[in-house]
């Protein structure tokens, strides 16, 4: 039997140790905190595949979550149950990634940015107005409870949670190494050589892009389960975009690891500023602002830069060694 | 064998309202070396653009191997087999040495088996580099690398734009080693060149480009003595 | 409904006068990215807090929101060469993508800040003249669209002098076309940046007074203009200022005649603006002038 690598072996123990917190009498607000963070990784490292290796800066990410949480949502009211609805709430993302990369992928640069930025502002107008089930139009535009999920415990949102980031960094991961990986490596270098060299730049940009949807539009729908109300400032709240923005930005983007560490801040953030109100947002964004200007490769870079994983690395390269000889 | 692997017929292109290349025709036979001369401006890259599918021409076709290609984008050309160096190197300036070829060589490569990349890498002296960045590389390397790249797309057509560039004297006989090498590979070119010492040993023949329009064609003996050639060059 | 000459007319001049304002908040934005090729996707917040500014001042001294841009205008204008100068000239040693992320953190400041400090509730510059209209023919116009209008050629003008006749206008004008030429002839163009984007605060001064005299505000009012002013530069082509100013007449005029034809629906309202400016992205990019 092939010896695994050591740093998969370790990733599979926290992975096993995360799984059981729930069924080894963890205090529930620590789940609270560790299903949040969970949904701000897998929203980051999709941001990262995007922003870091695709070269796309897209502005979007609250449509795919919008979208998702409003197709769980609106699905419960018609008896689709919660977990087909999370699914779905996924497919509808990608589907809506299909149909916008046709127009979108024709804008370069900026003008991507804002093109991607008009969306979910169109969304949030659009499901301000519309309501196609249920009656009564309540308080601020459609917003719609999600049914069904009362016998859904803080547990069970925890593990799907924990699920859908595993997944996130498993998707990452598996890019990076595969044809797809150099692929979008060349585009984000130089789009010019890599359309010349035979890659096809809109095909890869899309399935970067409907990955990305998908996993989202996971996530998202995830959250909805949770915090089973949806309207559409909610839905559609610019702060989905700035926590994974935030988490890779904070993190290094174009790092596997610095989303991790990227959400784990963003998350603590959160939950200490949560008492500020508005004034939360506040600091969330001078922070942003500070580490863009002082720390750009964000803290996996000044790790990086530091060295401090030479340590580690020479360790686990030791044990390998030692292990692979006997 | 005169086969014909490529074919330009009547082709034209503007920008604006600047006439870049006017109703130009010729062919280009399988495996001859065939060089694109003209002065500065004369459009020489710019049809290297409409061939490779960077550009779509205003009017006229472009067939590869009995395939109209007029319209096809980059991508499209390389997988039928065409491909090019840009004069400046464009080179994937974060990513190793080997994994700029292993781009070219994955997506690039739809006729056939992968060539051996060290194979190609010992060809234009950067075996020795293979996993540097090339970024950190010489600029007098680049240009050996886009060469390679070219090469690793497993191309029947290279467009070679400008190669010897940049090179001293010294270096001249090795570029023109090169291009003899890639010549017995079977492989059709497409040189444009100011270095006229390498155009003149390299090639079969050539055509000459003036102001977008094609004024002469012929083996390099001929054109050197045209009349017109000379009037565009030297007034 | 039917749709008549005469009531054309209405929405037609609304839109036309309208269209000022939009002029107004995009040309702090085209200044911007005609000189460091940088979009503010803060631009819209920094109008706002311009309309909340004005609010406050005016609930301090009680005096009309014209003159609070005596206080207004250079604390915008100052604001603006900090933030350029501290924050995103250092960006741009790092990529344009590190300054794009920098303008959206200033956005969600600027945002959170107006939130903090004055509620998410709706408001609007109450002067007495606000609600006042006055006849074109058989059309009535409030006089605010006017006011929006003439502050846009104003602006517009304005600006198009400064750049044309002063010196700090015409390095601002020679480093938008061509840096390094620019920067050889002596100008410094970290210090054009941060007088560039002063003078774009301080036009959004001038929009934010504008802006709170013809529409309420609330703190996150900010992203539609933004996306609308983008449109407008973009619709107009780049570095054109009368094409800006057409482009906002457009834009203006899409709004108002959207609102006629959909007989006031706020959705048609809110989305028409924003689906022209994604059409144009998408299939016209170099606008109406441009190649």
């Amino acid at each position: 039997m092939k010896i695994p690598r050591l740093t998969t072996l370790a990733s599979i123990a926290v992975l096993v140790v995360l799984a059981l917190f729930p069924v080894i009498g963890i205090p529930l607000n620590w789940l609270n905190y560790l299903f949040t963070f969970f949904i701000y990784l897998a929203l980051a490292n999709m941001w990262n595949l995007l922003a870091g290796y695709t070269g796309l800066i897209c502005l979007c990410p609250h449509a795919f979550v919008g979208l998702a949480g409003y197709t769980l949502a609106i699905g419960t009211w018609v008896g689709v149950p919660f977990q087909a609805g999370l699914i779905a709430g996924a497919g509808v993302a990608a589907l809506f990634a299909l149909i916008i990369s046709y127009p979108v992928f024709r804008m370069k640069g900026i003008y991507f940015a804002i093109g991607t930025l008009i969306l979910p502002e169109v969304l949030k107008a659009w499901f301000n107005f519309w309501r196609p089930v249920g009656n009564e139009y309540q308080g601020m535009g459609a917003g719609y409870s999600v049914k069904g999920v009362a016998g859904v415990t803080l547990g069970d949102t925890y593990w799907l949670a924990l699920a859908i980031a595993a997944v996130s960094i498993f998707v990452v991961y598996i890019i990076l190494r595969s044809k797809l990986g150099l692929g979008l490596k060349s585009i984000r270098d130089n789009e010019n050589t890599a359309a010349s060299s035979g890659v096809n730049i809109f095909r890869l940009k899309l399935s970067s892009f409907i990955i990305a949807a998908s996993v989202m539009g996971l996530a998202g729908a995830a959250y909805f389960i949770f915090s089973p109300r949806i309207q559409p400032s909610g839905g559609f709240s610019i702060s989905w975009l700035l926590l994974p923005l935030m988490a890779t930005v904070i993190g290094g983007e174009g790092s596997e690891e610095g989303p991790i560490i990227g959400a784990a801040v963003v998350t603590f953030l959160r939950f200490l500023l949560a008492d500020y109100g508005a004034w939360s947002l506040f600091i969330q964004g001078i922070i942003l602002v500070v580490v863009v200007v002082a720390l750009p490769q964000g803290i996996a870079g000044l790790l990086r830069h530091v060295g401090v994983y030479r340590f580690p690395q020479k360790l686990f390269q030791a044990a390998e060694d030692k292990i692979h000889k006997t | 064998m005169d086969t014909a692997v490529l074919s330009i017929e009547g082709v034209s292109k503007s920008f604006g309202g600047i006439h870049a290349i006017t109703n130009v025709t010729f062919e280009v036979r399988a495996g001859e070396v065939l060089g694109l001369m003209g002065p500065n401006g004369a459009g020489k890259t710019t049809l290297l653009n409409l061939i490779a599918g960077v550009y779509r021409p205003d009017s006229g076709r472009i067939l590869f191997e009995g395939r109209d290609i007029t319209r096809y984008p980059p991508h499209k050309t390389c997988h039928l087999g065409i491909a090019r160096t840009f004069q400046i190197p464009q080179p994937f300036t974060d990513l190793l040495v080997r994994d700029n070829l292993m781009v070219a060589a994955k997506y690039g490569n739809k006729r056939g088996d992968t060539l051996a990349l060290d194979e190609i890498l010992d060809l234009v002296d950067l075996l020795k580099q293979k996993d540097t960045i090339a970024g950190d590389l010489a600029t007098v390397s680049l240009k050996r690398l886009e060469l390679a790249r070219a090469l690793a797309s497993n191309p029947a057509l290279i467009l070679l734009d400008e190669v010897a560039a940049g090179s001293t004297e010294a270096e001249l006989p090795r570029i023109l080693d090169i291009t003899r090498q890639v010549r017995k590979m079977g492989k059709t070119i497409i040189l444009v060149e100011h270095v006229m010492k390498v155009m003149v040993e390299a090639v079969d023949r050539i055509i000459v480009i003036d102001k977008g329009e094609k004024i002469a064609e012929g083996t390099p003996g001929e054109v050197m003595e045209n009349e017109k050639v000379l009037a565009a060059y030297f007034g | 409904m039917e749709v008549t000459l005469a009531g054309l007319a209405a929405p037609l001049i609304k839109g036309i006068l309208l269209g000022g304002l939009y002029v107004v908040i995009a040309l702090g934005l085209s200044l911007v990215f005609g000189v460091m090729k940088l979009i503010n996707v803060g631009h819209g917040d920094l109008v706002i807090l311009g309309s909340y500014l004005a609010w406050a001042i005016m609930g301090w001294l009680g005096i009309d929101p014209f003159l609070s841009l005596v206080i207004g205008l250079p604390l915008f204008f100052f604001l603006g060469f900090f933030v350029q100068k501290f924050i995103i000239n250092r960006t741009f040693r790092v990529s344009l993508d590190a300054a794009l992320i920098a303008c959206f953190g200033i956005s969600i400041i600027v945002q959170s800040l107006c939130q903090a400090i004055w509620t998410p509730f709706n408001r609007s510059l109450a002067t007495d003249y606000r609600l006042l209209t006055f006849a074109v023919g058989p059309v009535t116009i409030p006089l605010r669209y006017l006011l929006d209008f003439i502050g846009g050629l104003g602006v517009m003008i304005a600006l198009r002098e400064f750049l044309r006749r002063t010196y700090l206008g015409k390095a601002i004008s020679a480093a938008s076309q061509n840096e390094p030429v620019a920067e050889r002839m002596g100008i410094n163009p970290n210090r054009v940046y941060s007088f560039a984007f002063a003078i774009a605060m301080a036009c959004a001064a001038v929009a934010g007074v504008l802006q709170g005299l013809t529409f309420s505000f609330h703190p996150t009012a900010g992203p539609p203009f933004l996306i609308i002013s983008f449109g407008v530069i973009i619709l107009g082509g780049l570095g054109s200022m009368l094409g800006t100013f057409i482009g906002g007449i457009i834009f203006g005029l899409t709004q108002t005649l959207g609102a006629y034809f959909s007989e006031g629906s706020m959705l048609v309202q809110t989305i028409a603006p924003y689906l022209l400016v994604f059409v144009i992205l998408a299939v016209r990019p170099q606008g109406i002038f441009g190649r």
